[in-house]
């Protein structure tokens, strides 16, 4: 189930609430953590089993290394490297096992069938996120969890379970022990959840349409306008998904209770690669960062050690967005940029005007995505060629004509809505004038623009379930 | 600012909680009349459905499907969309004057393959007169009434390619070129991908000069309003509330006919070309003839002998009305649901024209006609 259906707004989420809040203060985790379990077996009713194991080996992991962490490290040192293989082999077997097959097949021309597994939802977040406990434990950062059930709400707590942020353990150790209702921050839950469904909903999907049909048209009959436009579509659709579902899990996460991490912050205001990553899926950026990228000496241990880093770094970056080989060069490409940035361009380009360093950042961005997007390593090579006027095509034709201008008001939307203007001209209004900022103003503006987000968003949701003729055509 | 975080609270739970319940206590319908398809009951649920996650797959479907009030939803989603200067939806372009029309796709290999199919056919075929009509739809008709720069490919061209490619004895009827001297009457509907009887009278009188009979002319006709109110396949896509419907106008002969239709080789009978209980559904179309069966036999009070297969689309229904006062029988078939040798089944009943009727929009998709070849 994803949080932008009708079934989640209209059948899981109130549902959800409600037993929330009518249970008793002291059997409230257990309430979530059922309801997570039910949101989770929703989409994947056999991996239950996997996400119970999970808990239970990574509990009990926790406990281990906590227990001998300070008279026998040699114990706790096993225990982490238990915890480890344990999740790695997990990630590994059920997402990266048909890619290892397809891999060795194609180099050494070998017919292993694949396993053709369905990826269990959410894996490699929550395996990051227990990866990310059991080392802490390990680090004497956090104290291993005592009770089971608090421990498996952690892991199977279902606002961040599928597309996070990848939220860890000493974040929330508090609020899964103890939380106390606050209005003000189901409120703000509430305008979190909204916000990212509009970014979900309004945006990305109809942004998504246009690229959807530029992809369609087929690489060789694009024009170069056409298939920048299409880059260009795909870019923002992706940025208010996967950032729209960042925001939902937030404000669920504060319906619920619990402060979860940002994880975007306006990306696409970049000036270069690095800050980009600071801006781009920062958890998942702060967890190779933290555990192992530091590591592995980081910056501390020479030229050479340092770009070795960033190549392992980079390369699992890439490798964790999906079990192919276009992902991990993509990791790679910034890897490398990241690489010539700190070699020296960032000097150069921090004496270039505003607006050249943003260009810049844009460029590549747009190039990466093309990477990115394309399965087919050679397709995405063909359309950065259209891209880059190398291939011959025509620069536009009246397609792309059409494309612009039935899409551009959406695009200069979707464009401005990725800076934080108007969320900048909002505080100046509340700054500077009396009326606006009187309670019962605020309280009618807020409320309706909420609401016409929400209920623009349902018109979306519904119509998208809406199925013509059966048999149209005949 | 308390006050402020409590509105904001209850507006959300009354919004998701008002149309939660609504959905609870609405009861399930089983057919959609805007959208012409049965509806999803609640699924049946037993331990294997749901381990394959079948179960949950469904329930999904199944609130989406008798989600309440959809069409005042996807009214809104139009609406919006209009406002932000898209001009298209679901596919269906916004054209002027209240047209709607349907991009026609560059063909693909499909539309050779059907051409061949009919090339197979014609090689089987002996004392057999074999036509083809294969009429445009909408969108090529009126370009300029599309949104500006709207892409979509020649249907002529199309046309141009299924003529060249046929080989064997077949006689093509003009539809493009007679429709599009009439291109100022209401040969389309707006809001529906057929054409209207008017379009098939046009044709009509093409197809009987390939005959070589005698067309009856216009004012051998009355033509009556039968329906003010239809909103056909492409209304249901494009989801537009301010769009005007339909007029549906038939044509009722001055002179004296009578009908007697046969569907599916005796499984039911009607006495009229017309199913009027259709005025009253969504799928209005579905007047002509009942809509789409295996097979319809009509057979009309000429008693010449002649006798005419139609193998067919749904265009094919606003035609046969005029067709049926020239021939004594008139046997349609869709090869969708009838896979026979149809140039045996020719041989068998003494059929002496056959008439390929489809849209070229539709031909060039269709998968059926291989069925031809065996």
């Amino acid at each position: 189930m994803v949080f932008s259906s009708l079934t989640f707004l209209f059948f899981f989420l109130p549902l959800a609430l409600i037993l929330y809040y009518i249970s008793p203060r002291s059997i409230k985790n257990v309430t979530l953590l059922g309801v997570s379990l039910f949101f989770y077996a929703w989409g994947e009713p056999v991996y239950i089993a996997l996400m119970i194991f999970s808990a239970l080996t990574d509990y009990i992991h926790g406990r281990i290394i906590g227990r001998y962490r300070e008279q026998r490290p040699l114990y706790a040192k096993l225990g982490l490297l238990s915890s480890l293989v344990v999740n790695l082999a997990v990630l590994s077997f059920f997402k990266y096992a048909d890619f290892l097959i397809g891999s060795v097949n194609s180099i050494i021309g070998t017919g292993i069938e694949p396993l053709d597994l369905p990826l269990p939802i959410g894996i490699s977040f929550y395996t990051f996120q227990t990866m990310s406990y059991a080392i802490d434990v390990y680090r004497g950062k956090v104290r291993p969890q005592k009770n089971i059930v608090t421990f498996a709400l952690y892991v199977s707590l279902f606002p961040q379970l599928i597309a996070g942020p990848i939220v860890r353990y000493e974040i929330i150790e508090k609020e899964l022990m103890n939380r106390t209702f606050q209005l003000s921050q189901f409120a703000d839950g509430v305008r979190i959840f909204i916000i990212g469904l509009g970014k979900k909903v309004l945006i990305a999907n109809t942004i998504g349409q246009l690229w959807a049909s530029v992809e369609s048209q087929g690489v060789s009959d694009l024009t170069v306008l056409t298939a920048w436009l299409g880059i260009i579509a795909f870019a923002l659709q992706i940025y208010f998904d996967f950032s729209g579902y960042s925001d939902m899990a937030i404000g669920l996460g504060l319906m619920f209770g619990f402060s979860f991490p940002t994880n975007f912050n306006y990306p696409y205001m970049a000036k270069n690669a690095s800050e980009f990553w600071r801006r781009w899926h920062i958890t998942l950026g702060s967890w190779f960062r933290d555990y192992v990228y530091i590591p592995l000496g980081g910056n501390r241990k020479g030229q050479l050690i340092l770009y070795r880093n960033l190549f392992i770094v980079w390369g699992l970056t890439g490798l964790w967005h999906g079990a192919s080989w276009n992902y991990v060069l993509w990791g790679l490409y910034f890897g490398v940029l990241i690489g010539i940035e700190r070699a020296g361009l960032l000097k150069w380009l921090e004496k270039l005007p505003r607006f050249l360093q943003h260009a810049y950042l844009l460029i590549i961005i747009l190039f990466s995505w093309v990477l990115f997007v394309f399965e087919d390593i050679g397709e995405g090579i063909r359309y950065a060629r259209v891209m880059i006027g190398l291939s011959g095509n025509p620069l536009y034709n009246t397609a792309f004509l059409y494309d612009m201008y039935t899409n551009g008001i959406l695009l200069l939307i979707a464009g401005l809505l990725s800076t934080p203007l108007f969320t900048k001209l909002w505080k100046r209004c509340v700054e500077r004038s009396e009326i606006v900022r009187n309670e019962w103003i605020q309280t009618v503006l807020q409320v309706l623009f909420f609401l016409v987000i929400l209920f623009l968003s349902t018109a979306f949701l519904v119509d998208d379930s809406f199925n013509p003729f059966l048999y149209f055509r005949f | 600012m308390k006050r402020l975080n409590t509105i904001m609270i209850v507006v959300f739970a009354v919004f998701l909680g008002g149309i939660a319940c609504m959905n609870l206590l609405a009861e399930d319908q089983p057919f959609s009349h805007a959208e012409n398809r049965s509806l999803m009951k609640f699924p049946k649920v037993s331990l294997d459905r749901i381990t394959s996650g079948a179960f949950t797959k469904d329930v999904e479907t199944y609130l989406s499907d008798q989600f309440v009030h959809k069409r005042f939803w996807t009214s809104i989603k139009a609406s919006a969309q209009k406002g932000v200067l898209k001009k298209d939806n679901n596919g269906v372009y916004f054209g002027e004057d209240g047209f709607l029309f349907e991009k026609f796709e560059e063909p693909s290999e499909q539309l050779d393959a059907n051409s061949e199919s009919i090339s197979r056919f014609l090689q089987k075929t002996k004392n057999i007169s074999v036509y083809g009509l294969l009429p445009p739809t909408s969108i090529e008709l009126y370009p300029e009434k599309l949104p500006k720069f709207a892409p979509t490919a020649s249907e002529t061209a199309a046309i141009r390619r299924v003529e060249e490619q046929v080989k064997g004895e077949i006689d093509w009827i003009d539809a493009a070129a007679a429709l599009q001297e009439a291109r100022d009457k209401q040969i389309y509907f707006h809001t529906d991908h057929h054409w209207t009887p008017y379009g098939a009278f046009i044709a009509y009188q093409a197809a009987m000069e390939k005959m070589g009979m005698r067309p009856y002319s216009l004012d051998e006709f009355t033509i009556r309003t039968v329906s003010e109110n239809f909103r056909g396949t492409y209304d249901a896509k494009a989801n537009d509330p301010f769009l005007a419907a339909d007029e549906i106008n038939i044509f009722e002969p001055k002179f004296d006919v009578s009908y007697d239709l046969d569907i599916d080789d005796g499984q039911s009978k009607m006495d009229s070309l017309y199913a009027w209980e259709f005025l009253k559904k969504r799928d209005q179309y579905s007047l002509f003839l009942g809509g789409n069966h295996r097979t319809v036999t009509v057979h009309s009070h000429v008693k010449n002998g002649r006798k005419l297969m139609i193998i067919k689309d749904s265009y094919a229904h606003a035609l046969v009305p005029f067709l049926a006062n020239h021939f004594e029988e008139i046997y349609m078939v869709d090869l969708r649901y009838d896979h026979r040798n149809m140039a045996q089944i020719a041989e068998e009943k003494g059929i002496q024209d056959v008439l390929f009727m489809y849209n070229i929009a539709n031909f060039a998709e269709d998968q059926n006609l291989i069925w031809l070849r065996q």
